[in-house]
């Protein structure tokens, strides 16, 4: 075998590798360009306005906090509970009469209950978190339909403490919608606890080997606690986000972003070579699937057919990193 | 030259492979002829295992030639391998646990109609064989759980057997087998060269090379060193050739003063496993512990870290009294442990060397719950050069670490930590001469730092010639502590089967 053979075959491999590696970004790049020439409204400001703020911004919040929970190496079923358990007590809270910050408070302590319910079930009765959050799932649709006699919405009507908020989702800094800032500052900040501090390593130790977290003197199920409870936190302030933008609470709407979120997070971890998932893996998965379902919504396919562009566009992505890396290798 | 020889099963010749800056391979060269052992001998990291898998397709190597049977082979799948009769027992592949025997001997080779498998047939069939090869009866539709590690062995080269094996590639098959077991593997492995098939035995033990092979390659930095025959070399030659360099005192002498009592334990007890267990450790001293299996000295160690909970009896570090519940409070109180199963307790293979090191660590490199970098890496690289651990960079994945070089990862976990209690379980199993040597010698250190450290270990050798005092815990009860000239393997042999006591100098 000659020397350049051997060059030109390393560097195969290593295009190879950089597909591999990049494929989410490439996705990413060629579903951009495709809508913008496809649909002359896509690449408007008030378009990508519109995707950020209402397509963009709740899943990532939610994705966010699953970040957290498969990189301690389970999964948070219970998301959409936590965001309908968060967005029912807002709702109620202000629609009798409380101010948005007892509201507020109230909707996060909501979700605040919904984690420690997953935390004890898993750390306290060891029961796996797929099969734990799974029950409250469960339990949390039901306790939605009985509250609400077999789930009736609750409106907000005008006058409440709903308007500041709507007005306040509505709002700009520097032209940045608010929202978009909020995700940004908990993006960042969970970025940080994740990649940076003494806790978000602990949670990478027990996502890669639980036994040797132990071993090493890591109070497991002290800091699973703390990964349940911040996810469920988490889904908890887009459950007040969404009761704030469309003004009510409509009974299991937060299972929607369970899947999309999931999905989201393991196109993020294409990103790493170990497949971990990381903060920046998971936005850049939201914002694909955003501006997919976005994209195919104007040129007109219905919403039926987008769930299956996302599905052939989350297998497309996996297939091409898992592949192509393992060409690479 | 292939051709000349008709007896060559395989030839590999000028094998090389790099992986990014790593040599794994350089110029290696491997002949297995027909019937006959082969031993495959080498320190970890000695380019062993690359070479086997390159054989087994699994690797690709950057050039070099294979011929197998007589026939240039030019790229090999593991499927493609298998066809040319070359068949493997791979040390960690198991078998499917919840597989029959029938259906582990015939997997990926089912036999049946279409689609449909029988799986009648296919366990007449399987126990047929394992009675004709090996004279094994097991019951009917037996499952591969329910066996013995020794019998899970046999089922897998009746498979390789099963496929008409010419050539079969065994690697450590005896790591996790009892004596008895070992001499029936070797009884069937002699049948089989017998019959003509060729056999590479890749072991740690010399004494199982030198029983077992009739020729042995030694393998060091990647090339083959030379291939000789094991009942007229001399063992410490061929350990000579494995480290390029003399043996000379396998463990390391070294005089330490002791100083006072680190780690007291008194009255200790689990209910079913031991009981009225004391002993102490000063600091600078190095005490072995051993017993057989089901004697409770495993146990003993589980409790001193929290793993299990003792029912009554005090522990001390240092004249303070511990509650040992959990290893969260034993790692807090200064106590160290090395798990036997390196791969599940001692290092996160998916991590990188620096997040393993700093793990038990991280609050010494953090402030206000942040890690800083600077610090962690700095103490991080310092650990990796104070123990001269071979990695790329620190932050290689602790995976691409060849095993010796785990474990010393699993060991610098704790020297980050200044522990001053180091429990060590079955700390040099799987691990080869070489590392072995470092560890020793790092334990040598630790002691000389002030460290009391409790060695529980199954390899006497080793106890008599690292340890000050040895412990040997009988049916729960210590039944002999020894040092000095009184502390030798046959009396440590004695004393854990029961058949002598040696009490005096236990203390209470």
């Amino acid at each position: 075998m000659s020397v350049s053979a051997n060059d030109n075959n390393s560097a195969k491999v290593s295009v190879r590798g950089f597909l591999a590696k990049y494929s989410v970004l490439i996705a990413f790049a060629a579903i951009v360009i495709f809508f913008a020439i496809a649909s002359p409204t896509f690449l408007t400001p008030a378009n990508l306005f519109n995707v950020l703020v209402n397509n963009v911004v709740m899943l990532a919040i939610v994705a966010l906090g699953l970040t957290i929970v498969i990189s301690s190496g389970g999964i948070d079923l219970s998301v959409g509970v936590s965001v309908d358990m968060a967005s029912m007590i807002f709702v109620m809270l202000l629609a009798a009469g409380y101010s948005g910050v007892v509201g507020v408070a109230g909707g996060l302590g909501a979700a605040l209950i919904v984690g420690i319910l997953n935390a004890i079930l898993i750390t306290r009765l060891n029961i796996s978190p797929f099969l734990a959050t799974l029950g409250v799932l469960f339990i949390g649709q039901s306790t939605q339909q009985l509250a609400t006699s077999g789930g009736q919405p609750i409106y907000l009507t005008s006058g409440y403490a709903a308007d500041q908020f709507n007005a306040i989702a509505r709002t700009a800094l520097f032209g940045i919608p608010t929202p978009v800032i909020m995700l940004i500052v908990l993006a960042l900040a969970v970025h940080l606890l994740l990649h940076r501090s003494v806790f978000g390593r602990y949670v990478q130790a027990m996502g890669a080997q639980p036994g040797v977290a132990w071993y090493s003197g890591i109070r497991v199920p002290r800091e699973l606690s703390m990964v349940h409870v911040l996810c469920a936190l988490l889904a908890g302030v887009t459950g007040i986000l969404l009761s704030a933008t469309v003004k009510s609470y409509v009974p299991l709407s937060g299972n929607a972003f369970l899947l999309d979120a999931i999905g989201a997070t393991f196109i993020g971890t294409t990103l790493s070579r170990e497949r971990k998932p990381s903060v920046i893996g998971t936005l850049l998965g939201v914002l694909l699937l955003a501006i997919v379902k976005n994209g195919l919504l104007l040129v007109g396919w219905n919403f039926y057919w987008q769930q299956v562009g996302i599905g052939v566009l989350v297998f497309l992505v996996l297939a091409a990193s898992f592949g192509l890396r393992r060409a690479a290798h | 030259m292939q051709t000349a020889k008709r007896d060559i099963a395989v030839s590999m010749t000028g094998i090389s492979k790099r992986f990014g800056p790593v040599r794994a391979l350089e110029n290696a060269n491997l002949e297995i002829a027909r019937g006959s052992i082969l031993g495959l001998v080498g320190q970890n990291g000695a380019g062993k295992s690359t070479i086997i898998k390159v054989l087994a397709g699994i690797i690709k190597p950057d050039s070099g030639s294979i011929v197998i049977n007589g026939e240039a082979v030019t790229s090999l799948t593991p499927a493609s391998v298998e066809k040319l009769g070359v068949h493997f027992i791979h040390q960690d592949r198991l078998l499917v646990p919840t597989a029959t025997v029938g259906e582990a001997v015939f997997l990926g080779h089912e036999i049946g109609l279409g689609p449909f498998v029988s799986r009648r047939v296919m366990e007449r069939r399987a126990a047929d064989l394992l009675k004709r090869f090996f004279g094994m009866e097991l019951p009917a539709g037996t499952l591969v759980k329910d066996l013995t590690t020794a019998q899970q062995k046999v089922v897998q080269i009746t498979r390789a057997l099963a496929q008409k094996a010419s050539v079969l590639v065994l690697d450590e098959p005896t790591a996790a087998l009892v004596k008895r077991e070992v001499d029936s593997l070797f009884d069937v492995l002699r049948r089989l060269r017998d019959d003509g098939i060729a056999v590479v035995f890749i072991s740690h033990y010399m004494q199982e090379i030198e029983k077992l092979c009739d020729r042995v390659t030694v393998m060091r930095n990647g090339t083959d060193v030379g291939t000789v025959d094991p009942r007229q070399t001399p063992i410490d030659e061929i350990i000579a050739m494995m480290i390029a360099r003399d043996v000379g005192e396998m463990f390391p002498k070294r005089s330490v003063e002791l100083g006072a009592p680190v780690l007291e334990v008194s009255n200790l007890r689990l209910g079913g496993s031991f009981e009225n267990i004391g002993f102490n450790i000063r600091a600078g001293e190095i005490v072995g512990l051993t017993g057989l299996l089901g004697s409770g000295a495993k146990e003993i160690v589980q409790c001193l870290f929290g793993l299990k909970t003792a029912d009554g009896g005090e522990v001390k570090v240092e004249g303070r009294e511990l509650s040992l519940s959990t290893p969260v409070k034993a790692v807090r109180d200064g106590i160290a442990m090395l798990p036997e199963d390196r791969r599940a307790h001692g290092v996160a293979l998916g991590l990188s060397v620096r997040e393993n090191i700093s793990l038990a660590s991280l609050r010494r490199y953090s402030r206000s719950g942040m890690v800083s970098r600077g610090a962690e890496n700095q103490a991080v690289d310092g650990l990796i050069k104070e123990l001269s651990i071979k990695t790329p960079h620190r932050d290689a994945l602790v995976r691409e670490l060849s095993g010796g070089n785990q474990q010393k990862v699993a060991i610098a976990k704790w020297l980050s930590c200044q522990s001053r209690v180091y429990v060590l379980d079955e700390p040099t199993v799987a691990v080869d001469v070489g590392a072995k040597v470092e560890i020793y010698n790092l334990l040598n250190r630790l002691a000389g730092e002030g460290a009391a450290i409790l060695l529980l270990s199954s390899d006497l050798l080793e106890l008599v010639g690292v340890c000050d005092r040895v412990l040997v815990v009988y049916r729960g009860r210590l039944a002999g502590s020894f040092s000095g000239p009184a502390m030798n393997s046959d009396a440590l042999l004695a004393a854990s089967s029961g058949a002598r006591s040696n009490i005096d100098g236990v203390a209470a």
